[in-house]
């Protein structure tokens, strides 16, 4: 059933660029143009992915809804980095995402939010004051621009 | 003679201080991720790239550095298969199945001392042929016109799927998924925006290491947490670390054999490291196993297949340097770095960047003998590196992978494409779709569409010029006549039951 699924999605996404493909307009002293080159994968791929719907082969284990619900936790978390990023600066961000996954892989709390304490400011220090890589200590909500 | 003044000048380059240290600190780095499980060559090597870039090192540094780190993992990968009975990473697998029982022995000395000289023969082979048979290859090359390299490409997606077990439609599907993303951003040849939506982000199109890094890196991070996180094994202790050499040396023709076998299995697109060791494993078997003691702890088991593991992945650079075209998982990650450096590999590579071809070449002979070195006395540190605990290890390369990314650019806005191609990953490696064709078709799409319009351009718009030469003829007949092995070979599986399936990650 994934599969089908997997083939029903990658048939609209073919189909969708495949027509858009179609609206760029071909200029002159270019024989192509860019409108061939994405319809000559365009149609492969609807054709592969139709076979896939009709024909599919594999079957997938999907985890059971305890560890999906982990590995959503864990997305949340890396979303959540890039979003927070910025307004916290580099420490407490790095801070909270290593706490957290190391939370989210099993370990101890107490034990992940310390190396959280300790490899977060480690990670900055080595970065941003031994390797030279810009990263802000603290974020846009501390610093007045 | 040509070659060893090449090589020459490649050791002056190899030999700055810099390109030493970096050597060091890759073949350490390498070992140590090979060794742990769940770290492999391409997701060690992914998350190190951006850190490259973000550093400035030019070209050649950066592919030593990788290139260490490369054979680092291979070198490694047979530790936890020894002590652990999990292989540290994929082509390491073979190793466990005389590996784990010799450590159970009591060999666990010799077993990582001989799997340690095997990994030095086949790698250095690998080197050799590297050396020997890659100038060969890329002076051939030199005669392709934009039509031949369309039909190379087009080659390249046909093997590099692999050819056991899979659905060879799941390759292609995969190679049309990068090709898309690839035409993502502005037309370099008419300026038209394509499939932008208007994101000023998109413009320059999809940032080919920010997409594998999340599809190589992230997507393990969300396979790690559906395996059970508790019950680790623990390693079998080792009380010496000596290894008797006569019994290393009673496995010296196992070695040379599955070295030979490797390299064949490398040079060959489509069939990485995982394939390289199999091969050696089964021809190791067949030819040595009167008593039947494969399987059971016998050396020759272990040297074989780690011999034909170094062998295979030294020769998948060949494809990927001579024309541009990479063998296996890791050597399209290392041609991502490159051609986001512009540098276009292939056989213009060899004449006009000789610095970094031999270069390379050069600090690999140098790699591998620091690797022997880390690898039989000093391998008590890896072994006790080996078992820091998932829990511990994971967030630290999310946030390095993250600090990679972000230095690149200071941009948000890759961090989040990196984590939903993380997710993209997880999906379609569950569902059996190899990533490695996709990577290739969003690095080589443009330079593909490049070719194609080249050589219609010259045609005047004639699509018979695409099978004017004789090269390209040649190439599509290898091509269909591959396709057609690996449709055959998926039927075949398909009746027998399953097989395993033995894919280049």
């Amino acid at each position: 059933m994934s599969i089908r699924i997997l083939g029903v999605a990658l048939f609209v996404i073919a189909a969708l660029y495949t027509r858009q493909a179609g609206t760029y307009a071909v200029t002159f002293g270019d024989v192509l143009g860019p409108t061939v080159f994405p319809i000559i994968l365009g149609i492969p791929m609807m054709l592969l992915s139709a076979s896939l719907v009709v024909f599919p082969s594999g079957q997938v284990d999907w985890p059971a809804p305890q560890r999906i619900r982990r590995q959503l936790a864990a997305l949340a978390v890396l979303v959540g980095y890039t979003i927070t990023l910025e307004p916290l600066g580099f420490p407490l961000a790095t801070f909270l995402l290593i706490a957290l996954i190391g939370i989210i892989l099993g370990g101890a709390p107490w034990r992940s939010l310390l190396l959280g304490v300790i490899m977060a400011p480690a990670l900055w220090a080595l970065f941003d004051q031994v390797l030279g890589l810009p990263l802000d200590f603290l974020g846009d909500l501390f610093v007045a621009h | 003679m040509e070659i060893l003044s090449l090589l020459g000048q490649g050791f002056v380059v190899a030999l700055s201080p810099l390109n030493i240290a970096l050597l060091l600190m890759g073949c350490f780095v390498g070992t140590l991720l090979g060794a742990l499980p769940g770290l492999g060559p391409v997701n060690g090597v992914a998350v190190l790239i951006p850190l490259t870039f973000a550093f400035g090192f030019n070209p050649t540094s950066s592919m030593i550095l990788l290139s260490a780190v490369y054979f680092g993992c291979m070198y490694g990968g047979r530790i936890s298969s020894i002590l652990l009975n999990i292989p540290g990473d994929e082509p390491a697998i073979m190793t466990t199945l005389d590996g784990y029982p010799m450590a159970v022995q009591g060999q666990a000395a010799n077993a990582l001392a001989i799997s340690g000289v095997a990994s030095f023969i086949g790698a250095t082979t690998a080197v050799i042929g590297l050396s020997l048979f890659a100038p060969i290859l890329a002076r051939a090359a030199i005669h392709f016109g934009p039509a031949d390299y369309f039909a190379l490409y087009i080659l390249a997606f046909a093997t590099i799927g692999g050819i056991a077990g899979v659905d060879p439609r799941k390759t292609l599907l995969s190679a049309l998924i990068g090709l898309l993303l690839a035409t993502v951003g502005l037309d370099p040849i008419s300026g038209v925006p394509r499939y932008t939506f208007d994101s000023f982000h998109l413009y320059d199109g999809i940032e080919p290491i920010v997409a594998l890094v999340g599809l190589f890196a992230i997507s393990e991070i969300l396979m790690l947490l559906e395996k059970s996180l508790k019950n680790r094994p623990k390693a079998i202790p080792v009380s010496s670390w000596l290894p008797q050499w006569g019994t290393i040396w009673r496995t010296r023709w196992a070695m040379l054999r599955g070295s030979g076998v490797g390299f064949v299995a490398g040079v060959l697109p489509g069939a990485g490291a995982s394939l390289g060791s199999f091969m050696s494993y089964v021809a190791e078997k067949q030819t040595s196993n009167k008593k039947g003691t494969f399987g059971k702890g016998d050396p020759r088991g272990v040297a074989a297949p780690e011999a034909g593991n170094n062998a295979a992945s030294g020769g998948a650079l060949i494809p990927m340097l001579s024309l541009g075209v990479p063998g296996s998982g890791t050597t399209a990650v290392l041609l991502a770095m490159l051609i986001s450096l512009n540098v276009q590999p292939g056989p213009l590579l060899f004449e006009r960047q000789p610095d970094l071809v031999w270069g390379l070449v050069a600090s690999l002979y140098m790699a591998n003998i620091t690797l022997l070195f880390l690898n039989l006395p000093m391998i008590g540190i890896f072994t006790r590196l080996m078992m820091t605990p998932t829990w511990a290890l994971m967030p630290i390369v999310a946030a390095v992978t993250f600090v990679g990314v972000y230095g690149i650019s200071n941009s948000v806005f890759d961090l989040k494409m990196m984590v939903f191609f993380g997710l993209v990953g997880y999906l379609l490696r569950k569902m059996d779709v190899s990533l490695v064709p996709l990577v290739l078709g969003l690095l080589l799409g443009g330079d593909m569409e490049r070719n194609l319009r080249r050589a219609m351009s010259i045609s005047d718009g004639d699509w018979s010029i695409l099978i004017a030469s004789p090269i390209s003829v040649g190439l599509y007949i290898v091509t269909v006549a591959f396709l057609m092995l690996s449709v055959w070979l998926a039927v075949r599986d398909h009746r027998q039951a399953k097989s395993a399936p033995l894919t280049e990650e």
